[in-house]
């Protein structure tokens, strides 16, 4: 160890370390333009320079290469040292006065002046990039020539083999000297280029070493083998020597690892379409025809351009933009791919919207269509703002040329709208909606594992087994099963989830291993340390609100002891970062301002937790959701808002104290309301699974809704494969079915759920875990199109039971006619019924099978055949089967007159009104919830302004309600057909399963508590509470006064406010703890 | 602060009105930014003393929603 | 409250009370925005009635 004094300061460095290296662990800046830690020093920018008193005089010596000894006396801030520095800087600007790197170090030494003759060099032949090259084992340039004339090169300035073409001089050029461009004009033929980053679809490059994207799991690095240099020619290794904990290994072979499993699950994706291939659209010609990926990283805070929407040719702010729908969908002309993708209109319908919020009202955006495709819950809705309110254009026609304009910016379209006219009209981007499919190798697999395909080269599977493909015990989920979105992929997998656990059930709990508990520190009585993290959420909140302002101001704030920002906190890096600062700083309070407590809490808290902090020592205060979205035109009220609000939680932070959490044994018992296909479904997972389950239907009969239906999509029969399924529940020993049987009364939580049925006049109570509700929804009854004045009129139902019936009518029909939307997508049920699109093509293929020559007609306003279901679409047209599409403001006449039917419509090429004389109406009605407020207020549990019930996340948690230990399924969540159904039921047993396996669960700790000396046993509290959680105690010292059960409180505080003692506390929303936050309002005043 | 500009104190119900503050922030709605939010677990923790204590400390006014 | 904050002299406007469920982004927007106004229009001067702390000599 060597001993030396570095700016009067007494420190120490091993043998053998230069100057730089130990002012860097003292925290010494030190200037430098050529120094790297993997390379040996050259000492050739002279920045470095400090001053040395060797213990009888001083001279200048560069920190980078100069080895420390005994006793040297350094300093890096003396007046000498900063002059001679300043000196170098002036020189190295006067050589390259248009270098930023040069410019902003002499900016920061003051310099503003030149004294000496101005060059136009961009070089400062610090040499960095001929030791990497050498490091890089290319040994490709050096510095040629002498005196004036040196410079770097390759040997005689020839191109060379010996490049290599990694890039590495480039990367570290400090001045910008050596470019991509250069390398590969003057040097090498390899062509250079950046690594295409695959998460910005190649908008961006990335490293060698790299994580594909900030939110990834692991969040560890991987070395790309394909690209490393070491593996090209065995030299760098630079990362190894920055890697502090060894973690690098460059020897690591691929392994082959056997794994012994029970059940597989295929959730393998899918790949977007690659529109290169069709010329017409210019994809792989023009810059400025983009795919919806390529603008979803535009769009996005992490993307290329940080979410500032530019196009690509010239990054101006474009003024039109244009959605071409369908590329690589619904084609089998042009491509393979005749299903449609199923997400497209909507993520258009997306980018649109959001487009317009980032650049602003005045972008004008276009969607071009063929049929705007919105089925999903709440989807409609979203596509009617977009229209109505953001002013976003759709376009009912495919564009049939696109001519660049000359600049090579903006590109001509030329399309022909409903009416017949041809408009041309110009663009400054397009933006392909690109299809998904599944590439080859997903086929490989497939075959490998003996499954079988679709025709769209999807899992093969059947409706009534959703999950499970062709081969037992082999099950998949998401894209590959066929084109879906999020919410559908995340039942998908929480049903091949249940498909496996069902099958798995013996083997339940065999492997498992216990978590290491975190011991939990006892800060009781200590000073309050706060630590406060503010969160950018990427452009989200730091777009608004000046957040660096609010985390210096929280720094000014009383116990707060550590203040940061970060561009994600809820990233799995910044978790870990800010559980080694709790440890670290010991902080025994932490304030996190960013989102939403409702969804992120408890992530914070399981930081809190691994930092060994009870998890109430703890505050989010939302400058999101809360803020930066809703005053984005405010910036500068958003900020003060943002600091009022951290002021707030830190105040009351201070206050809290950590809590207990009330063990809780789960009832193992489920209860499953709805004996549809949704509720069959669950009740057989569950009972397969191993537990008790009651099933509670309010009719005399099970089978639901689907009693009355014919085929599904894929031509299963259903009144066969629903016998089959109650009778397989009615045989299942785990399974008590409850006919006639109404809920009339629930008591209880997750866990110890105490409920009421009740049948004619008998009641009995039922304990049970948890509850699942799939009570499904009704045909709406049409009031319409003469519904009711002619028999041969009919809902879609109705004749699904004539089909089932073999009804002898059908066989007399010479014309039939479907309406489309009967009570759908209007303003009073604005939202699509899902299922009705792909049912009318069914029957109307059924008719025509019965009876080639009957003409049918559709009448429709966009025809939903998402999926493979699109298939039937053109199967009908096919088959003769005709499509008249109406508009909202223009729907068919239907009049019953003398046991005829007429129908008038206004076809839409035509513009004409046309008159059907037909033998057969059937109306596509819409499903309508029932809208159970009873059973909500039982669960206590949401419903949307439809009617159906809100799940827990619409995305994320679809098949479970916010009310721990409630599920979710079937069509009292939103219409939806029987695969679907099927999978969500699937979906709902396995969620539940996460409960019901686990023997305790623990309660919330913010519960309310009695402080029996206080107490005057008035009895208000016993009075008031909804969950009957107060009591007057019985026994013990406090006998007479009131207790609070804890597994019956909600922390609803209720008895809080109600008590005039004042004996009662909420824990963690105290009295105190609320004053603590109204008095930080006076500071805001 | 501009004499204009009013502060108001507001008790949103953590299930209710902080929902329906968040779904706004999610629809990207805006309104004037001008509340306080305090997150109460129901409106039921209400007492009159933050009311009058909320005014005491300046706020132009006290909005409370479940 | 709204009786005993008009006995004090304040406004009836300074306290509002409202139901809204976690579904309506849209009434919240409305509410805020509404009551937003409505305390706007009030003298500004007025709230200092309570703002007061009495003096302790």
């Amino acid at each position: 160890m060597i001993t030396f004094k570095l700016n009067g300061q007494t420190v120490q460095g091993e043998e053998g370390q230069y100057i730089i290296h130990v002012a860097e662990k003292y925290g010494v800046d030190i200037p430098t333009l050529c120094n790297h830690k993997a390379l040996e020093p050259a000492g050739m920018c002279r920045v470095c320079t400090v001053e040395l008193f060797d213990g009888r005089r001083s001279r200048f010596v560069t920190a980078c290469n100069y080895p420390i000894w005994e006793g040297m006396e350094v300093t890096t801030d003396s007046k000498l040292a900063v002059d001679g520095r300043k000196l170098i800087i002036e020189m190295l600007l006067a050589r390259c006065p248009d270098v930023p790197a040069v410019q902003k170090m002499a900016k920061d030494y003051g310099i503003t002046e030149l004294r000496f003759k101005k060059g136009d060099d961009t070089c400062i032949l610090c040499g960095l990039c001929t030791r990497v090259c050498e490091k890089m084992g290319a040994k490709a340039i050096s510095l040629t020539g002498r005196g004036v004339d040196m410079k770097v090169d390759t040997p005689y300035h020839l191109f060379t083999d010996a490049c290599i073409g990694c890039g590495a001089c480039a990367s570290l050029c400090p001045t910008g000297h050596i470019t991509l461009d250069k390398i590969n004009s003057q040097h090498t033929q390899l062509n250079t280029q950046l690594i295409p980053s695959e998460y910005d679809m190649g908008l961006k490059g990335r490293k060698p070493v790299y994580v594909p994207y900030a939110q990834a799991v692991p969040n560890t690095p991987a070395i790309d083998r394909d690209v490393c240099v070491h593996f090209k020619t065995g030299g760098c290794q630079i990362c190894t020597e920055f890697c502090g904990v060894n973690a690098i290994d460059h020897t690591m072979e691929d392994e082959i690892v056997e794994v012994e499993v029970g059940s597989i699950i295929l959730a393998p994706g899918f790949k977007p379409f690659d529109p290169s291939q069709f010329d017409a659209y210019g994809y792989s010609k023009h810059p400025n025809v983009i795919t919806s990926m390529e603008m979803e990283r535009y769009l996005s805070a992490s993307g290329p351009t940080a979410g500032h929407l530019v196009r690509p040719s010239d990054h101006q702010e474009p003024k039109k933009v244009a959605w071409f729908q369908c590329v690589g969908s619904r084609d089998s002309n042009r491509c393979d791919n005749s299903y449609c993708s199923s997400v497209c209109c909507m993520y258009a319908i997306k980018e649109a919207t959001i487009a317009k919020e980032h650049a602003g009202d005045d972008l004008d955006c276009a969607i071009f269509f063929m049929d705007m495709r919105t089925p999903g819950k709440e989807f409609e809705r979203f596509y009617d703002t977009a229209k109505e309110k953001h002013g976003v254009r759709f376009v009912r026609s495919r564009v049939h040329t696109i001519d660049p304009l000359p600049n090579g910016n903006e590109l001509s379209l030329r399309y022909v709208t409903e009416d017949g006219k041809t408009i041309v009209e110009e663009f400054d981007m397009i933006v392909l909606s690109i299809g998904l499919e599944t590439p080859p190798e997903l086929v490989d697999l497939a075959n490998r594992l003996d499954i079988d395909l679709t025709p769209g080269n999807f899992a093969k599977t059947e409706s009534f087994n959703p999950v499970a493909t062709s081969r037992e015990g082999i099950f998949v989920c998401g894209a590959f099963q066929g084109p879906k979105d999020i919410p559908q992929s995340v039942i998908d997998a929480s049903a091949a989830a249940a498909a496996a656990g069902e099958m798995l059930t013996s083997a339940r709990n065999t492997l498992t291993q216990s978590k290491e508990v975190i011991p939990e520190t006892n800060v009781v009585g200590e000073r309050p340390k706060i630590g406060v993290f503010v969160c950018k959420c990427g452009s989200n909140i730091a777009g608004v609100v000046d957040v660096p302002a609010v985390r210096d101001y929280a720094a000014s704030l009383p116990y707060v002891e550590f203040v940061t920002d970060s561009m994600y906190s809820c990233s799995q890096d910044t978790q870990e970062t800010m559980a080694q600062i709790i440890k670290q700083k010991n902080l025994n309070r932490v304030v996190v301002a960013a989102c939403t407590p409702k969804t992120h809490e408890p992530l914070f808290q399981e930081t809190l937790i691994n930092a060994g902090l009870n998890k109430y020592l703890f505050e989010m205060t939302n400058i999101r959701n809360h803020d930066s979205w809703v005053h984005k035109n405010n910036p500068e009220m958003a900020t003060e808002k943002a600091k009022d609000l951290v002021r707030m939680a830190v105040a009351k932070v201070a206050l809290m104290e950590p809590l207990i959490e009330t063990e809780l044994t789960v009832n193992q018992t489920a209860m499953v309301i709805g004996g549809g296909i949704a509720g069959l479904t669950t009740a057989q997972s569950l009972a397969n699974q191993g537990y008790e389950t009651h099933l509670i239907e309010q009719n005399d009969n099970l089978g639901g809704q689907a009693v009355n239906l014919f085929h599904t999509a894929q031509g299963d029969n259903i009144q066969e494969k629903l016998s089959e399924l109650i009778t397989s529940v009615k045989k299942n020993d785990n399974v008590k079915v409850h006919l006639n049987t109404k809920l009339t009364n629930v008591d209880g939580f997750v866990g110890s759920f105490k409920s009421t049925l009740t049948s004619g006049d008998n009641s009995e109570e039922l304990e049970h875990g948890i509850a699942v509700l799939a009570t499904g929804a009704a045909p709406y009854t049409p009031t319409e199109y003469s519904y009711g004045k002619n028999p041969n009129i009919l809902t879609a139902i109705e004749l699904d039971r004539k089909l089932i019936a073999d009804d002898p009518m059908l066989s007399k029909l010479d014309s039939a006619l479907f309406i489309q939307c009967v009570g759908s997508r209007e303003p009073e049920r604005m939202y699509c019924s899902r299922v009705c699109c792909t049912h009318s093509i069914e029957n109307a293929l059924e008719l025509k099978k019965r009876n080639p020559d009957m003409n049918v007609y559709i009448v429709y306003r966009d025809i939903r055949t998402y999926g493979e279901k699109e298939y039937l679409y053109r199967e009908a047209r096919e088959k003769g089967i005709i499509f008249i599409r109406y508009a909202l403001d223009n729907k068919p006449v239907v009049t019953a007159k003398d046991g005829s039917i007429t129908v008038t419509v206004t076809d839409h090429v035509l513009g004409r009104p046309m008159e059907l004389t037909v033998d057969l109406v059937s109306l596509a009605t819409a499903i309508v919830p029932y809208r159970d407020e009873k059973l909500a207020n039982f669960f206590k549990v949401p419903m949307n302004e439809d009617g159906f019930f809100i799940e827990k996340h619409a995305k994320l948690g679809p098949s479970e309600f916010a009310t721990d230990g409630t599920f979710l399924c079937g069509m009292a969540h939103y219409p939806k057909p029987i695969d679907e159904s099927i999978a969500q039921a699937k979906a709902a047993a396995s969620r539940a399963v996460t409960l019901l396996s686990q023997k305790t669960i623990f309660s919330s700790g913010t519960i309310a508590e009695v402080e029996p000396m206080k107490c005057a046993a008035c009895g208000v509290c016993v009075s008031v509470c909804p969950y009957s959680a107060p009591s007057f105690s019985t026994e013990g010292r406090f006998a007479g006064k009131a207790e609070i059960n804890p597994v019956l409180c909600k922390g609803c505080g209720l008895c809080v406010a109600s008590c005039r003692s004042g004996a009662i506390h909420l824990k963690g929303f105290d009295t105190d703890q609320i004053f603590s936050q109204i008095f930080e309002l006076e500071k805001a005043i | 602060m501009a004499e204009n500009e009013p502060k108001i104190l507001s008790f949103l119900c953590n299930w209710c009105s902080y929902g329906a503050a968040d779904l706004a922030g999610v629809s990207r709605m805006e309104y004037p930014p001008n509340i306080r939010v305090i997150r109460i677990p129901c409106t039921g923790r209400m007492s009159p003393k933050f009311i009058l204590a909320g005014l005491r400390q300046g706020a132009d006014a006290v909005w409370v929603s479940g | 409250m709204k009786n005993l904050l008009e006995h004090t002299g304040l406004e009836p406007g300074r306290l509002h009370f409202s139901w809204i469920s976690s579904a309506e982004s849209t009434k919240f927007v409305d509410v805020v925005t509404k009551i937003t106004d409505e305390v706007k229009a009030l003298d500004p001067a007025n709230k200092k009635y309570v703002k007061t702390e009495p003096k302790v000599d």
